[in-house]
Order: structure tokens, then sequence, then C-alpha cells
């Protein structure tokens, strides 16, 4: 099998606020065909919320593999997640 | 030595079953120009509201005349005049304990009617002579007035006679738990834990005594208070970066230069610690919860945790009583604080850009102000010693 996934969310507090923490549950309720694939990492703040405006725009921030998503939500990660194990 | 003598004071209350409100009330206070705390313990008679109200009257006033330094038998005679009489018993009631104490450990107690004290020294219960008084008003009345000298590790405990008399009537325990039941019962306890919080005390008393009671039922109100006298527990709390980058090194260095218990709260405050000290810090995935980030862990550091979502659910755990089923950040430094005495909070006053955003619910609060409630409800409703430094 390929190598995991590797899906790191910021669970800085306006990446927690705005929704990092369903995508969190991705670790518990992860839809079947990707849930042996992923590895998930909280990271603490990764200060990308702090260049909104100039080079980011809003959080939560989710980094699948070296791909950032921003604006994330559950199904955003899960689609980019899908895109990365087809292109493995 | 005694210089360094803190008293921790926990207290834990059942009401009567079927009651709405406390017929007990515990009140104490800090004196900080004195270094004295004056702790009050008063069982109303009956129960319900009419108890509450008779016991909280002979709280408030008995705190007035001993703070006053009054002399004692005429604050007596003065509070049993100014309560009202039972309709039914003829007698105007409300007993009390009060433990008037300094910090260089003289202690005095006064008791009328409530079941005796315990000192509790070198996990031995004390016995302490005591003076009685009586007023020539109330012949029936009788007040008990004893002096100790206390030391390091000792503890004091008052208790409500639904305490003694818990589980009355019960086949086991057909004259209730006494007040030799209760005492064995603590010195195990303290036995098992020798460092046993006032808190934790009080509270293991009080559920112990509910055990004792037919069908788990209090069958009057059940309270007790614990001091405890001891060398302070320090906690030192980071939170937020400082406003000149160039202090971070500074910064992190009360960390690792601090004699107690360090808390980091705010995950790029984290990000600066492990930084400066290139410490390793990870995400401690135990403490996952929908509401709040989850903690981490760094060695060296007794706890690190996200930052505003966390301070500010300790603040409303801190008024409204800690989740118990819970074992999320929040959680954990609201013990962490009540575990402690004397607190150092450390305040960076860095805004974080993102946080200002409209879009963000209303909860996200500058981190000062939020410190600032904390630090009010520690000091006035905990009695902790703070000091808080913004940087």
């Amino acid at each position: 099998m390929a190598n995991k996934v590797k899906v790191r969310i910021c669970v800085g507090t306006s990446c927690f606020v705005m929704g990092a923490a369903q995508i969190q549950s991705l670790e518990f309720n992860a839809p079947a065909d990707i849930a042996d694939h992923i590895e998930i990492v909280e990271e603490r703040c990764m200060s990308l919320c702090k260049d909104i405006k100039r080079k980011y725009r809003n959080g939560p921030f989710v980094f699948v593999n070296d791909e950032l998503v921003e604006e994330a939500t559950y199904e955003k990660v899960v689609g980019k997640i899908r895109e990365q194990l087809k292109k493995s | 030595m005694n210089d360094a003598l803190f008293i921790e004071i926990g207290s834990a209350q059942q009401q009567k079953y079927g009651e709405d409100c406390f017929g007990d009330t515990i009140y104490s206070k800090k004196i900080p120009e004195e270094r004295r705390i004056i702790s009050i313990l008063s069982d109303g008679l009956g129960s319900g509201v009419k108890a509450n109200i008779l016991s909280s009257m002979t709280t408030r006033m008995a705190m007035k005349f001993v703070e006053s330094n009054m002399e004692l038998m005429h604050s007596s005679e003065v509070m049993m005049d100014a309560l009202p009489v039972c309709q039914i018993r003829k007698i105007s009631y409300a007993t009390f304990s009060v433990v008037d104490t300094q910090l260089d450990g003289k202690t005095r107690i006064f008791e009328m009617d409530n079941p005796p004290f315990m000192l509790i020294r070198d996990d031995k219960a004390l016995n302490v002579r005591y003076r009685e008084i009586y007023s020539e008003r109330w012949k029936d009345r009788t007040i008990n007035i004893s002096q100790v000298t206390n030391l390091e590790e000792d503890r004091i405990i008052l208790m409500s006679d639904g305490v003694t008399q818990a589980g009355l009537g019960n086949r086991l325990y057909p004259l209730g738990w006494q007040r030799q039941g209760c005492l064995d019962f603590v010195l195990e306890k303290i036995r098992k834990n020798p460092t046993i919080s006032a808190s934790d005390l009080a509270q293991a008393i009080v559920q112990e005594a509910l055990n004792k009671e037919v069908e788990k039922k209090a069958g009057d109100d059940i309270s007790c208070v614990v001091l405890y006298f001891r060398k302070p527990r320090k906690l030192l709390v980071l939170t937020g970066p400082p406003f000149d980058e160039k202090r971070d090194a500074e910064f992190a260095e009360l960390v690792s230069s601090y004699d107690g218990k360090t808390a980091v709260c705010g995950g790029t405050t984290a990000n600066i610690i492990e930084r400066e000290l290139c410490l390793k810090c990870e995400v401690d995935k135990t403490s996952f919860d929908e509401h709040i980030p989850m903690c981490s862990t760094m060695e060296g550091v007794d706890l690190v945790t996200e930052g505003i979502l966390t301070l500010t659910d300790v603040y409303r755990m801190l008024k409204e009583g800690i989740d118990p089923d819970k074992n999320n950040g929040a959680t954990r430094l609201a013990k962490l604080l009540l575990d402690s005495d004397k607190i150092d909070f450390v305040v960076g006053t860095k805004i974080n850009i993102a946080h200002q955003d409209p879009n963000l619910p209303m909860e996200l609060e500058i981190r000062r102000n939020i410190v600032k409630k904390i630090v009010r409800i520690l000091q006035d409703k905990y009695l902790k010693e703070i000091t808080t430094r913004y940087i």
C-alpha cells in the first residue's frame, strides 16, 4: 500500500472556532475508503492566520501532504485527500 | 518559617433532600493587611429557605464582629437578639463555628452548638482544651473558645451536625456516623494521601456522609470546611506572546527558572517557548474535545493549552463549577489553578490580528480582559494570592 496521506490540521484558536474541530473528527469517523490511508496530526497555531490579507485567505488551515487547504471544511479536506490518494 | 505558611480553605455542602437551598452557610474572608483569615460555618434551625436566612444572617454578623475584634460574649448576644425566634421551639437559633487565624499560626476558634472542630496534626487528632463562656441573657447557650498555634501540615475541620448525624436511623448507624466515625474516615484519607487538598477532603467527607444516609438522601444539611495549613504551592501561567519580539527569550526564561509548576496557555506562546528553550512539544490526543482545542505536552512544563477559548471556558468553570467528567485543556487548567495557592500570571499583550475578525464568535475576548476576570474570581472566591505582570 502506498504511503499514508499526512493531514496536518491547525488547531490554533481562530482555526478551531472556524471549524477545525469538525475536521479533526476525521480521526474517528473518516469515510471508509480513506480511513486507513490517512494520518491525522494536529498542530498548534501554524501562524498562517497572522498573514491573512497579505498571503493567505481565512482559516481553518489544513495541509494535506504538502498542499495547503484554506477555509477548509470536512468535505474539502476529504476531497483533497482522495485527490492525493489517486495521485499515489 | 511561619511567614511562609499558607492556608487553603476548601468547603463542600449538600442540602437536605428535597430542599432547594442550603440551610447551612459557609463564609470565608481574607484580610490581607492583617495577614488574617476568618472562616465561619453556621447551621440554621430547620432546613430550606428559613434556615438559609438564619444561617446567612449569623455568618454575616459574626464576620463583622470577629473582623472588628469585638468582645465575643457581647457580639454573640447581639446576634441571638437579632435572629428571629422560632415559632415552634421558642429559640432564636443558628449555630456557628468561627475560625479566626493569622498567618503566623495563631488561631482562635469559637463554637456554639456545632459538633466540635477537629485539629489534625501528624496524622493524629489533637484534643484541644477549651474554655466555656455563658451568656447572662441566653442561659442555655454556651460558647467554647479554644486557641491553638498552627504548624505546617495542620488541618482544621469544621462540620455541621448533618455530618455527624448522617445515617441516623439507618440500621448500620443507629446513632448516625458520629464524630468519631468521621474522624476515622478523615485520618484514613490523610494517611492514604498526605497532601490531599482542602477542597478534595471536604468533598470526600460530605460524599461519605451522604453515603451513610438511607437511600443516600440527606436527612439534614451536610456541610464541611477544611483549613489546610501548608507551604504555598506555586504556579506560573504564561499566556500570550510578548508585545516586543525581542523579549521572547526573557519570556521563555521565566519558565525554566521558576520554582513551582508552570502552565502555558496559547498556541503561539507555546511555539515561542518551544523555540527559545529548544523543547519538544507534542499535541496530546487524550485531551480531545469538540469545544476546546487539545492540550500539548512539553518537557518541563506541567500543562500546555490553547489560549483564549480555554481561558474563557476556565473562567466559566470557576464561576459555575468544574465539569466533572471532562478531561480537556480547560478542566485541566482549572484544576491546576485551584490546586495552587500562589499564582503568577505573565500576560503577553501582543494582539492576534486574526482574532479581531468580526466573523469570529463573540467569545474571543482580548486576552488581558479574560485574564483580569480570572484573576478577580480566583482572588475573591477562592482566596488565592495572585500577581499579574504584562509583558
